[in-house]
């Protein structure tokens, strides 16, 4: 798990002389408690691209992100912003980007409309543009009704919006989104993603993402990164991720004892847990009468067995060795910015 | 723009930002106002009948008018380090310094609006002595001399606490040590009794207390009218300042690294 496995061939190699929106190369970060919250990291993202940066709570995310935008030193290694070096440059660096943090980066005592004229000021936006910038910010993300109401009385969802605004009254070459979705209702949630992906589309910025939930990164990226424990174990096209991923996943439900051991030539268990089995296989079709006989012929009772593609937590568990996210430090996410939303009110 | 622009241009709008959420809601102004009140109107009165400290030939309630005043500013600027605290726990810390403005105007910034706070202490004390009665000297000069303290000081004991806010990091300690600080300060300074009562040790120990100066100073625009001191208190002051942005500009980073 040390190196990093290209897969994908529309990498940066292949655009020799296109400017890069980020290279990384070696990037650590060893905090005074000796902590290595990231180690060795190396990777870069075209301009235009959506990138996103995929791992559970803890893997180095932030940390990555925060040493990109100048926010925090790397220990060692180097980071590029089109070309500016972080260390040496950094005001250059955050006069290109738009930051968007995990949590609220919006003041609720102030209304939609001050917040962002804060922020153009702090980005030293134009006075004759400030006032155009800031209309153009609320109308894209239709939040002009409520410009002039103070944002604690918000919706979660309003309110994530106003901070992706917050950071392109900037109109950032390049936008770091930290956990663009999280403690977000299922609607917002699908207004969020629409509006990055049409950023994208409609204006070229350069997207850097990054996620807990897979299937957000599957639908939003052109290409990302899994990250595990500071380390990057695989990064390519989430398609090309999955292929490589190989054959069919099989969910098998079993009751009774369960064989301790499993024939390599069956395929691999990427999972078990309460009576459920993960099972990967080149050709899921024919090898379910032939998994299902060994696992009766060992004492166990199949109750159902289901053949999937594989998905992105297929993906993790085959490079990173371990599961992508359990249910209960997401919901621990969405409580604790819950939370401060109340706080704040 | 050039650098000391970009600082000035950035530091005036941290400034308008809590200007404008005073201005979006100013209960919290007028709760301030409440301690000081107190303080002159019990406080004052009744140690006003005693007439046995040595207050230089003024009236005890015009003698302690200058330390409440300078009291209700520190418990203001103070509260700063709790301020910035929470800005970095909801993530706008972090979002204002990924803008390419300079760090020390976010600092510069929050210690002028603790001076605004201040100047508003000012004016509701300064209305609340013409009302009571009490004979300070109301020469233009002088108030505006006071309204420079003011904002020296808030300035310089809000920086202090967002460096003490770099080390402690939450606001549960933050507020704890906010009481810790006050309450020493206030007693062990020149606020509500001159230096000459206090036991030696304490006398050498509130010559480094930089509220010490600040009563000076406004004591002497508001009640003598004897300027000798004034360069002094105006200079140490003006150190203490400089020292705290300087602080806690650089350290301001151990809050979001």
């Amino acid at each position: 798990m040390t190196a990093t496995q290209p897969l994908t061939t529309g990498t940066s190699s292949e655009w020799v002389g296109a400017p890069l929106a980020i290279q990384v190369s070696g990037l650590t970060k060893v905090y005074s408690d000796g902590t290595k919250a990231v180690d060795n990291v190396s990777f870069s993202v075209d301009e235009g691209e959506i990138f996103g940066l995929l791992g559970p709570n803890g893997a180095g995310k932030t940390t990555t992100i925060k040493m990109i935008t100048t926010l925090a030193k790397p220990t060692s290694g180097s980071a590029k912003v089109f070309g500016v070096d972080v260390r040496a440059s950094p005001q250059e660096v955050r006069q290109m980007l738009g930051f968007v943090p995990q949590a609220i980066s919006v003041d609720g005592d102030l209304t939609g409309y001050e917040n962002l004229l804060i922020f153009a000021k702090l980005f030293f936006v134009d006075r004759q543009q400030r006032k155009k910038r800031i209309q153009d910010a609320l109308e894209y993300f239709g939040l002009t009704d409520r410009a002039n109401d103070l944002v604690k009385h918000y919706s979660g969802g309003m309110m994530r919006r106003l901070e992706i605004a917050q950071a392109l009254v900037n109109r950032p070459r390049l936008l770091f989104l930290d956990e663009p979705s999280i403690g977000l209702d299922p609607y917002s949630r699908r207004q969020v993603i629409e509006q990055i992906k049409e950023l994208n589309r409609e204006f070229g910025t350069t997207i850097f993402v990054t996620t807990h939930d897979m299937s957000e990164a599957d639908e939003l990226c052109h290409r990302l990164a899994i990250m595990n424990l500071g380390k990057l174990a695989i990064m390519g096209a989430p398609a090309e991720l999955k292929k490589s991923v190989g054959g069919d996943v099989l969910t098998v439900k079993v009751t009774g004892p369960r064989p301790s051991s499993f024939p390599a030539t069956l395929g691999s268990v990427v999972s078990t847990e309460e009576g459920i089995i993960r099972i990967l296989t080149a050709d899921g079709e024919k090898a379910i009468p032939r998994i299902t006989d060994y696992l009766e012929a060992n004492g166990a009772v199949v109750e159902s067995v289901s053949l999937n593609r594989p998905t992105l937590d297929d993906v993790f568990m085959k490079y990173a060795k371990a599961p992508l996210q359990t249910e209960g430090s997401f919901q621990e996410a969405r409580s604790s910015r819950r939370s401060i939303v109340r706080h704040a009110r | 723009m050039n650098n000391v622009q970009r600082v000035a241009s950035s530091a005036l709008t941290i400034a308008e930002m809590e200007a404008r959420k005073i201005r979006h809601d100013s209960t919290e102004l007028w709760m301030r106002c409440v301690q000081p009140a107190l303080w002159l109107l019990i406080f004052g009165e009744v140690f006003n009948s005693i007439r046995s400290l040595p207050t230089g030939g003024f009236s005890y309630i015009q003698y302690i008018t200058p330390g409440v005043l300078a009291q209700s500013v520190l418990f203001v600027a103070i509260f700063y380090g709790i301020t910035i605290v929470w800005e970095r726990d909801v993530g706008l810390l972090t979002k204002m310094l990924s803008t390419p403005s300079p760090r020390i105007s976010v600092v510069v910034g929050k210690a002028l609006a603790a001076g605004v706070r201040g100047i508003f202490q000012g004016i509701m004390i300064f209305a609340l002595a013409l009302v009571i009665g009490v004979n300070i000297r109301f020469d233009p000069l002088d108030v505006l001399g006071v309204f420079v303290v003011v904002v020296l000081f808030a300035m310089c004991f809000a920086s202090l606490s967002m460096t003490l806010a770099a080390f402690l990091k939450t606001r549960d300690r933050m507020m704890g040590i906010g009481q810790a600080i006050t309450i020493p300060l206030f007693f062990g300074s020149n606020a509500i009794y001159p230096l000459s009562m206090m036991p030696p040790w304490l006398q050498d120990v509130s010559r480094y207390n930089p509220l010490t100066y600040v009563v000076d100073a406004m004591r002497s625009m508001l009640l003598t009218g004897d300027y000798s001191g004034l360069p002094l208190d105006i200079a140490a002051l003006l150190t203490a300042t400089v020292l705290f942005i300087a602080s806690a500009s650089i350290l301001l980073k151990r809050l979001i690294e």
